[in-house]
């Protein structure tokens, strides 16, 4: 992601809005996190304890999960200045969601 | 002066704040950010074995996920050029 376009005043203000989407995006992957560990490996409820099984379990449920997003995230910084959007193809998609509207409002001038 | 649609511009230190190109920008990193998370997701679900018996990726696991983004943004690739297709054939 290329800021360099923007001056100053704008660079500030994009990475204090910055900061604040990696500490929210942060807490969704945090519940993500807890909600995916615990339907793996959490499915005995004979006891509100957990076993030491299903401890370890979320133990190496996390170990991984967070190994798998820093080598997705390795990854994913190689191949995206690869790919930048650019400009036209967000027209293009911009484009393709004025049709998707259009026909969608073809469809109720039909109902009267 | 430069040429190219987006080339390289020494950014003016001064000036107003224009909120268009700071809500360009968010658009963008929201976008980057929502395209991330799907594929940690999409890969965990088709990579990673759910049985959890051990804290490390396995070879075969690590090699899965490159593998799967990178075929993530192919696929991605491949939309974005239909949807433009589509686009200008109704537009």
């Amino acid at each position: 992601m290329d800021f360099s376009q923007l001056n100053a005043a704008e660079q500030a203000q994009m990475s204090r809005i910055l900061e604040k989407k990696q500490m929210q995006d942060f807490l969704k992957m945090y519940s993500n996190l807890v909600e995916r560990c615990f339907n793996a490996c959490c499915n005995d409820f004979t006891s509100k304890a957990l076993s030491s099984k299903e401890e370890q379990c979320l133990s190496h449920c996390a170990d991984k999960f967070l190994k798998h997003s820093e080598r997705v995230g390795a990854r994913f910084a190689e191949l995206n200045s690869k790919w930048a959007p650019p400009t036209s193809e967000s027209y293009s998609i911009h484009l393709a969601s004025r049709v998707a509207l259009r026909s969608h409002i073809k469809t109720y001038e039909y109902i009267d | 002066m430069s040429f190219l649609g987006r080339g390289p511009v020494a950014p003016s230190s001064a000036g107003p704040l224009s909120s268009e190109r700071v809500e360009a920008a968010i658009q963008e990193v929201e976008l980057v950010t929502d395209v991330f998370n799907r594929i940690v997701s999409s890969c965990h679900s088709k990579c990673i074995n759910q049985r959890y018996l051990d804290g490390e990726l396995s070879k075969g696991e690590s090699v899965c996920i490159d593998r799967c983004v990178a075929k993530f943004f192919e696929a991605n690739k491949r939309m974005g050029e239909k949807l433009q297709t589509m686009g200008a054939a109704a537009g």
